[in-house]
């Protein structure tokens, strides 16, 4: 099992208040699964998808990460964790503004220690496989949105983690970009990587092969959605 | 995070905000000059002191009324004291076997003339025979004058190469007789050109026989007496010899105080110390309040630098950057920034101390340690002021970084 989560609660205190963002979370999530999160705002997905990424760490209950319980990591654990196992895609893309695409594809290379032309070779391949080995030494600020969301794509993959997470990828695109990085998420998949992504848009979701829908901080329905493909299947 | 790329990126952003660096660096790179550059003039003295007054003079003393005084208190406790004359510089040639040479000596400055040429402001200097070996002067002309000269009380001299091109010109000076002053002199000789000291030319001078000087210049007053002895090592044995002549001749009793003065090299090297050692301490001083200002600056400049990035500190979080990394990677940044505020005063010091030497009769040398402790210093400072804004980005949480606008 890669991901399991075990009645997990988050509670945050604004002031006097105690905000239950997470109610007590049951979640199993297998190797090579194509999970969507939905939810309204305030649901709790961003939430789960921060513990999930290992950013933040759970108030009650476990979160078991291949075996590993991540509640009891320390914070340098926690980055080594996210170093070798997860791939981040944001909806702002989250890219350094100062450095190239292969500079920022690197990044996570160069905090797992990778050395230096190893490091280029591997960024080199992960931005060709996104088709962008034409936009190497460009800015952040010289790529489309389209083409930005490659190059975090490319850096979500560069490590080989155990799970690509991708938070509203599509938000900040037009549908037709959208649909593009939509289709680059169906190959990684089939290419056998676990790919979470939390959105708001049921036409996005309808993507993935299991929805998880949640609600005030639960889980309110999980359901596997077979593929077109496999829908046809008698 | 690797040593490497943090400086580069240190380096960008300089780059990307020159005016804004250079206002960052501009106490770093004062206090850094301001080391640089007086330690280089120190270091510059330094080594033309003890180049002058060491090396050629290292076994030389000087006996005179007064001795070595450096106060207005000093001064009112020796001023009764009876004249040394030129008897005692006799009575001391005699008495000091480990005296090489003893020479009484006097100075004043005169008028010279030569026909229709004249020189204002000549050091004109009484010198017993074979002054010319302790004032490490060489006869390029003619002959010096004798100690027969000097007993006959003649009227010659010896003038330095500069008097002589300003009175004769082209004229071989020799055997012509010039006006020092209200007398007439026949010049037997002149020395070999030795240069300028401390601005001042050592070129411009008629030397008397001492004699001759008492009888024209010093009917009352004291002379000054140099004694150079034999060797270095037999120094303290010619002070004691010395001592015990003065002392015979002024009848002083066992425990009553010289009432002379005996002057080594070391005295005014001691002094020379101390003078330096007081401009160490407010150059210290000085680069201590320009460095503490420049290292607040810094740390202040580094905390806006954390807060504009805290996505970018975000971001690599997200990617597996340990606080380690974090903390590191803004060390770094403000180690260069100030290391580069360091390098830019070594070159601003180095420049100032050569543009000094250039227009001054003041000797600038850089020296290679004062450069090493510029570079520390500013590494050191970059170090310490950086450390409390790279804590900061290392403590941001990941999530909160991460949602920054």
């Amino acid at each position: 099992m890669l991901i399991e989560i075990r009645s997990l609660h988050r509670i945050y205190e604004v002031g006097e208040e105690k905000v239950h963002a997470l109610n007590g979370v049951d979640l199993e999530i297998e190797q090579n699964e194509y999970v969507a999160i939905m939810g309204p705002s305030g649901s709790g997905k961003s939430t789960l998808m921060n513990i999930v990424g290992c950013l933040d760490t759970p108030s009650e209950g476990q979160y078991l990460l291949k075996g590993t319980d991540v509640g009891k990591l320390s914070d340098d654990e926690l980055a080594r964790i996210r170093n070798k196992e997860i791939g981040f895609v944001f909806q702002t893309f989250n890219l350094l503004a100062r450095a190239d695409a292969l500079h920022n594809v690197e990044l996570p290379l160069v905090y797992a220690g990778v050395r230096h032309e190893e490091r280029r070779q591997r960024a080199k391949d992960a931005l060709e496989a996104v088709g962008l080995s034409d936009r190497m030494k460009h800015k952040p600020n010289e790529l489309s949105g389209g083409q930005r969301q490659r190059v975090a794509i490319a850096r979500a993959l560069v490590n080989r983690p155990s799970i690509i997470l991708a938070d509203e990828p599509t938000g900040n695109l037009d549908s037709a970009t959208g649909e593009d990085i939509m289709a680059s998420f169906e190959r990684i998949w089939k290419q056998g990587n676990t790919v979470i992504l939390v959105t708001h848009e049921p036409d996005i979701a309808a993507k993935a092969r299991r929805v998880v829908r949640m609600r005030d901080g639960k889980i309110e329905s999980d359901v596997r959605t077979p593929s077109q493909g496999e829908m046809a299947r008698p | 995070m690797n040593l490497r790329e943090s400086a580069g990126m240190a380096l960008a952003a300089l780059r990307a905000n020159k005016l804004r660096s250079f206002l960052t660096l501009l106490g770093t790179i004062i206090g850094v000059m301001s080391v640089i550059a007086v330690l280089s003039f120190v270091e510059g003295l330094n080594r033309f002191v003890s180049e002058k007054l060491l090396a050629s003079g290292s076994n030389v003393f000087y006996v005179d009324k007064y001795g070595f005084i450096t106060s207005q208190e000093e001064f009112e406790a020796v001023r009764d004291r009876p004249d040394v004359t030129i008897d005692d510089a006799d009575a001391i040639r005699d008495g000091t076997p480990h005296a090489q040479i003893v020479i009484a000596q006097g100075n004043t400055q005169v008028v010279a003339r030569f026909r229709n040429k004249e020189q204002k402001g000549v050091q004109l200097r009484g010198r017993s025979a074979g002054f010319e070996l302790v004032d490490d002067y060489q006869i390029g002309a003619g002959r010096t004058y004798t100690d027969l000269d000097d007993q006959r009380r003649r009227m010659v001299c010896v003038i330095g190469p500069e008097l002589a091109d300003d009175l004769f010109g082209n004229l071989d000076p020799v055997g012509r007789f010039i006006r020092l002053g209200s007398e007439t002199y026949e010049v037997i000789g002149v020395t070999v050109a030795k240069g300028k000291l401390l601005g001042q030319s050592q070129d411009r001078f008629a030397a008397i026989p001492m004699r001759t000087f008492v009888k024209t210049h010093l009917e009352r007053g004291s002379v000054d007496i140099s004694v150079k002895s034999i060797d270095q090592a037999s120094m303290p044995l010619a002070q004691q010899e010395v001592r015990n002549v003065l002392r015979a001749r002024r009848h002083l009793r066992p425990g009553q105080q010289d009432n002379f003065g005996i002057t080594t090299s070391e005295n005014v090297m001691q002094l020379y110390n101390t003078l330096t050692g007081g401009i160490y301490v407010v150059t210290i001083g000085v680069a201590a309040i320009s460095l503490l200002v420049g290292g607040i600056v810094i740390m202040n400049i580094m905390l806006v630098s954390v807060t504009e990035r805290t996505r970018e500190i975000g971001i690599r979080k997200a990617m597996g950057a340990t606080r380690k990394a974090i903390l590191s990677q803004f060390l770094v940044e403000s180690t260069t920034l100030s290391v580069m505020g360091g390098l830019i005063g070594i070159l601003g010091g180095i420049a100032l101390a050569l543009l000094a030497a250039a227009v001054s009769p003041l000797p600038a040398a850089v020296s290679i340690p004062s450069i090493i402790a510029g570079i520390l210093m500013s590494g050191v400072i970059g170090i310490f002021f950086g450390s409390y804004p790279a804590w900061r980005a290392s403590k941001l949480d990941p999530i909160e970084a991460l949602r920054y606008e």
